[in-house]
């Protein structure tokens, strides 16, 4: 068994990091409200400059250089989440089902963070907070499927086992999500026609583009500052459990039986 | 014995226990006719039996909802035996006797979910032709087509009911837990089957529905496979 590294400080690379993402967050803010031209429209077919359905600047618009990236950071954390799962239970070494777990929690919150954007940009856009579209409804399905894991990670009463059941349902989860793709796009044929909307159109500006990528870049570097913190609190939590485990091995006084009063009689002895 | 026989012979063990406690059927059955009952209740008397009026546009028939309250009530009653028939394993620690005999946990797993298939068949062909009677929907011409998409969803939902039903087990308030994993999951199987019924019921028939049966079949064969793999990881000790 490692020996716990709970004691360890944070490194100078998540000082790093946690100073790049925070710099790169800031540069990226200062592009999308200053560099990227307000009323270049992204509906396709709009000239480039030609304001959305009215006179007045499409300001709403500069949202998406936030709820793409996010959008593709959720994604990317299920499919982490995906890899993890699966790795645990070939393996059983409990860092796979930490990175798993971590990526979960964080995949939850950007979905949900995916979610909010993507109806402050609908209401003015659209005039409705929400339609059933059919990649508005899978995004809200997949929250639904990853709260419900978190929630029964929580629930567990059994850490280990509780690991390898919340292993099979991250597969189940990310193994649905093309079927209920699809599902989707079958059930409501009728969507807005607004939606159908490509924002990585050759035509571009260099401004918006980069600021996009740029905006990918620094909400991938989140995502890794995001998880490292959240593995190493997965870790601390596991040393944690194995010391309460270890003091509930020795034999307790008599009293209170089980986790309180191993606790009580490590704290105690 | 092969791992066949061993799924039968544990479905059979299932169904005869069942048989002598009646503990999961009989309320899963009431539930269903009294969710039907309710359902039904809210739609115009003879809303089934009037002539299918042409299509206006943004307005959805009864007909239409129809299938889809039939299914969400056959979801609602289903989850009740499931959830009923994966905790009994649990109770007196029956799952360890299980476990000891040399059965593959894929056996294992096939074993119940033939018995979930069992009971949402007896749930179904007591509360569908209830379904048509109350509704008021002649049922002669819709008897194949509905039996084919009551199959369909059957074998999904007796298998993802008896992954998540093994799955929840291992929490707090488990019976409030299944669900919850449940039915984003089955969510493909539960709009296939409420549109193949709703094509049924206003006059479409299973034509030109063939994708449905595509996904609703790849659904099937997903969680089967994974269920009969992933099995194992979730029983054993």
């Amino acid at each position: 068994m490692t020996p716990p590294t709970t004691a360890r400080r944070s490194g100078t690379g998540t000082i790093l990091l946690t100073i790049l993402v925070a710099l790169g967050m800031a540069v990226g803010i200062v592009a999308i409200f200053f560099w990227v031209p307000t009323a270049n429209c992204l509906v396709p077919g709009a000239a480039p400059g030609q304001p959305c359905f009215d006179a007045r600047p499409d300001y709403i618009q500069h949202i998406f250089y936030m709820h793409v990236p996010i959008a593709y950071v959720a994604y990317l954390a299920f499919g982490v989440v995906l890899v993890g799962s699966v790795a645990y239970l070939k393996t059983s070494k409990r860092r796979w089902d930490r990175l798993a777990h971590a990526s979960a929690e964080i995949g939850v919150l950007f979905t949900g963070l995916c979610l909010v954007t993507g109806m402050l940009w609908g209401r003015p856009r659209w005039g409705t907070f929400w339609t059933w579209d059919e990649t508005l409804t899978l995004t809200f399905v997949l929250f639904l499927i990853y709260v419900g894991y978190l929630l029964f990670r929580g629930m567990a009463s059994d850490a280990e086992r509780g690991a390898r059941v919340a292993a099979v349902i991250g597969i189940v989860g990310f193994a649905d999500v093309p079927l209920v793709h699809f599902s989707m796009v079958w059930w409501r044929t009728l969507h807005p026609a607004e939606v159908v909307i490509n924002p990585a159109g050759p035509q571009l500006p260099t401004s918006e583009l980069v600021t996009m990528l740029w905006m990918v870049a620094v909400y991938t570097g989140l995502y890794i500052l995001m998880m490292l913190l959240r593995t190493r609190l997965g870790r601390a939590h596991d040393a944690l459990a194995d010391a309460e485990a270890a003091a509930e091995d020795r034999p307790a006084p008599p009293g209170p039986v089980g986790r309180s009063g191993a606790v009580q009689a490590g704290v105690q002895p | 014995m092969n791992n066949l026989r061993k799924m039968f012979v544990l479905a059979a063990k299932d169904l005869r226990s069942e048989a002598r406690a009646k503990e999961i059927a009989p309320p899963m059955v009431l539930f269903g006719l009294i969710l039907v009952f309710l359902f039904t209740l809210s739609f115009p008397p003879g809303a089934g039996r009037a002539p299918v009026p042409g299509p206006v546009v943004g307005a959805v028939g009864s007909r239409e909802l129809a299938g889809a309250f039939l299914w969400v009530s056959l979801l609602f009653a289903g989850i009740l035996g499931l959830s009923r028939n994966a905790s009994t394993e649990r109770e007196e620690n029956r799952i360890e006797g299980l476990l000891l005999a040399p059965v593959d946990p894929a056996a294992l797993f096939a074993g119940k979910a033939l018995a979930n298939f069992c009971y949402l068949w007896a749930l179904e062909v007591i509360v569908l032709p209830v379904f048509a009677l109350f509704f008021g929907v002649s049922p002669g011409p819709l008897v194949p087509g509905i039996l084919l998409v009551a199959l369909a969803a059957n074998v999904g939902l007796a298998a993802a009911g008896t992954l998540f039903g093994a799955a929840s087990q291992y929490v707090r308030a488990r019976e409030l837990v299944m669900p919850l994993l449940l039915f984003p999951v089955i969510i493909p199987l539960v709009l296939g089957a409420e549109r193949l019924t709703s094509s049924l019921l206003t006059g479409g028939g299973l034509v030109s529905q063939e994708r449905w049966f595509i996904l609703m079949g790849a659904f099937d064969l997903a969680i089967v496979a994974i269920g009969a793999v992933a099995f194992e990881f979730i029983v054993n000790e």
